[in-house]
């Protein structure tokens, strides 16, 4: 008796799991989804930066809000899984967190959705009010190695640089005119938030991030600070009359001339309508002069 | 008879003694003191995440308003995927290596070596893998589906190699009086065999689930990053690992909602020990037989 009592409740484990499996599998036929006022119905895939992808998330659900019969993913994964999955047709868009190559547009087209200024952070605690362009480029190639060299106090500067194929790496990278062979890191980091962290709890640190990542965190009172570019202060006003140098466009891209849904979302991205997203998540929204222009 | 010990003088020193227990003492501590650290750090500051709306309404402004309600349901469906999936390959392979092979076979050995190997691959090649197999290859695209069959991959070898310790920890006269009283193997197996294994099945288990839910790399390129309710399991769904990932990565002021993420993923992942113990301790007592 006692055996078969306990092979029920096994099997009953066993088949309740499969059912739970089962049940979920059936109900994963395509749902029929009912075509609304306008029109719009369908399912569009969105790959690419890490940066860009919080942003179009919070776009995309505004989007499906205002259409109910469309469903957009939002996926990530870096610019360049973004660039290879819509020139393979494994996304419909990719985001990428620059501006498309002078050699990429042949094969893409680019749609930008809003500005990133990229911010050099020092910690709080460190004196240095201002460097100039020369001697942040040779705090990164090790021909300076302690803070007294830029009027700071007598202590041995810590790089930070980002990882290989981000494109706050490569936008910093042009800026500079390096090569990122030439760069003598001590740090590797791979997100905005791990650069600021980084930077906040080391005084001899030196990085450069996001500058809407940055305004935010300082305002949450995280203990860096930025650092002019160029001699251009570094906030979300410069980035926005364009006056800052080191700013970067995100962009969603296309592999053919966006039609249909594609088109549809990408205008709604580009509106007004979502300026407010983008101040929320410390980006800056670009006018519609600069975006014609982008256009062309 | 043997002569009674002689106690041999150096280890009488009372000094040693007391300075190795207090050694002892001492490390034990701080292992618990690390544990309770990093407990209290998430409690601390992610208790005053927790409520009802945050558990289950969808996540707001990239995750810093809102809750986590699809995420959890993702995360649910991601593990029912992988549990069902890997459990009843895990046991038969385990019921091959212990009951139908020797333990010296040389493909049973090759099996034991795969699956020793398999068990340290880093996560990321798992992901890697699911997303070009299951992802691309066999079309399930970013989806529960794709997520669950990758963490199942995973999973395995850590089920395996535990629940056949608990096929081999079952002694050999079971099997013997058990064949000797006519029973078929199949009939030993489910009767015998299966919930005499059933500590160890189910020490794989939670070792199991642990590594499935705290994954992360492997999900980020095969469940996705939708944090939609899913409808099916072939819609893309953003696990909680995922989630506190990129609060806490991506989004500028994202770490009190990752504080409170995370606290809700180690009382998860608690809860679904004491599940799995709980579960282990009836099946083992209906069996009659009592395991310490």
């Amino acid at each position: 008796m006692r055996l078969m009592r306990n092979r029920g409740y096994f099997a009953a484990f066993i088949v309740s799991l499969a059912a739970s499996f089962g049940v979920q599998a059936c109900s994963s036929s395509p749902q029929g989804t009912a075509p609304s006022s306008d029109g719009l119905t369908g399912k569009l895939i969105l790959t690419g930066s890490s940066t860009v992808a919080p942003l179009v998330g919070e776009i995309a659900k505004r989007f499906e809000a205002e259409h109910p019969s469309v469903r957009i993913d939002v996926q990530t994964g870096g610019s360049s899984r973004g660039l290879a999955d819509a020139k393979q047709r494994l996304a419909d868009i990719g985001m990428i967190s620059r501006a498309l190559k002078p050699e990429e547009t042949d094969d893409f087209q680019g749609f930008v959705i809003a500005q990133d200024g990229i911010g050099v952070i020092i910690n709080k605690a460190n004196s240095v009010g201002a460097i100039s362009d020369r001697q942040l480029v040779d705090i990164y190639t090790n021909q300076i190695q302690n803070w007294r060299e830029v009027g700071g106090e007598d202590a041995p500067i810590t790089v930070v640089n980002k990882a290989e194929g981000r494109s706050t790496l490569e936008l910093f990278l042009s800026y500079f005119q390096l090569q990122n062979s030439q760069i003598q890191a001590d740090v590797i980091i791979g997100d905005n938030q791990q650069g600021i962290k980084t930077v906040a709890g080391n005084a001899n640190a030196i990085g450069y991030v996001s500058i809407g990542a940055a305004e935010y965190d300082i305002g949450q009172g995280a203990p860096i600070h930025l650092l002019p570019v160029g001699g251009v202060e570094a906030t979300v006003e410069t980035v926005q009359d364009g006056s800052f140098p080191l700013a970067r466009p995100l962009t969603l891209v296309t592999a053919n001339p966006p039609s249909g849904l594609t088109q549809e979302f990408i205008q709604f991205a580009q509106s007004e309508d979502v300026h407010d997203i983008i101040k929320a998540q410390n980006f800056v929204p670009v006018q519609r002069k600069e975006l014609a222009q982008t256009l062309r | 008879m043997a002569k009674p010990l002689q106690r041999s003088s150096p280890s009488r020193s009372p000094w040693l003694d007391r300075l190795s227990a207090f050694g002892v003492w001492s490390v034990a501590l701080i292992i618990t003191a690390i544990f309770a650290w990093i407990m209290g750090d998430i409690l601390w500051r992610g208790a005053g995440q927790i409520s009802w709306d945050f558990l289950t309404l969808p996540p707001q402004n990239a995750g810093r308003d809102g809750g986590i309600g699809p995420i959890l349901v993702s995360t649910g469906l991601i593990l029912v995927v992988c549990l069902s999936v890997s459990l009843p390959l895990g046991l038969g392979t385990a019921v091959f290596l212990s009951e139908f092979t020797a333990a010296d076979n040389g493909f049973g050995r090759l099996v034991r070596r795969s699956l020793d190997i398999l068990s340290g691959v880093p996560s990321i090649v798992f992901g890697l893998f699911g997303y070009t197999f299951f992802a691309q290859t066999l079309g399930l695209g970013f989806s529960i589906l794709s997520g669950g069959l990758t963490l199942a991959c995973m999973v395995l070898p850590i089920l395996i190699r535990s629940a056949e310790e608990g096929f081999r920890a079952v002694p050999a006269d079971y099997r013997l009086s058990a064949a000797s009283l006519g029973l078929s193997r199949t009939a030993t197996l489910w009767h015998l065999l299966l919930p005499a294994a059933v500590p160890g099945i189910v020490v794989g288990l939670v070792l199991g689930i642990g590594r499935a839910i705290a994954e992360t790399a492997a999900l980020i390129f095969t469940s996705g990053y939708v944090d939609r309710m899913p409808t099916s399991l072939l819609d893309s769904g953003r696990a909680l690992s995922v989630h506190i990932f990129d609060l806490s990565m991506n989004v500028p002021g994202g770490d009190a909602p990752a504080y409170g993420s995370a606290l809700v993923l180690v009382v998860l992942l608690i809860l679904l020990n004491g599940a799995a113990n709980w579960i282990g301790r009836r099946l083992s007592f209906q069996s009659g037989f009592h395991w310490r």
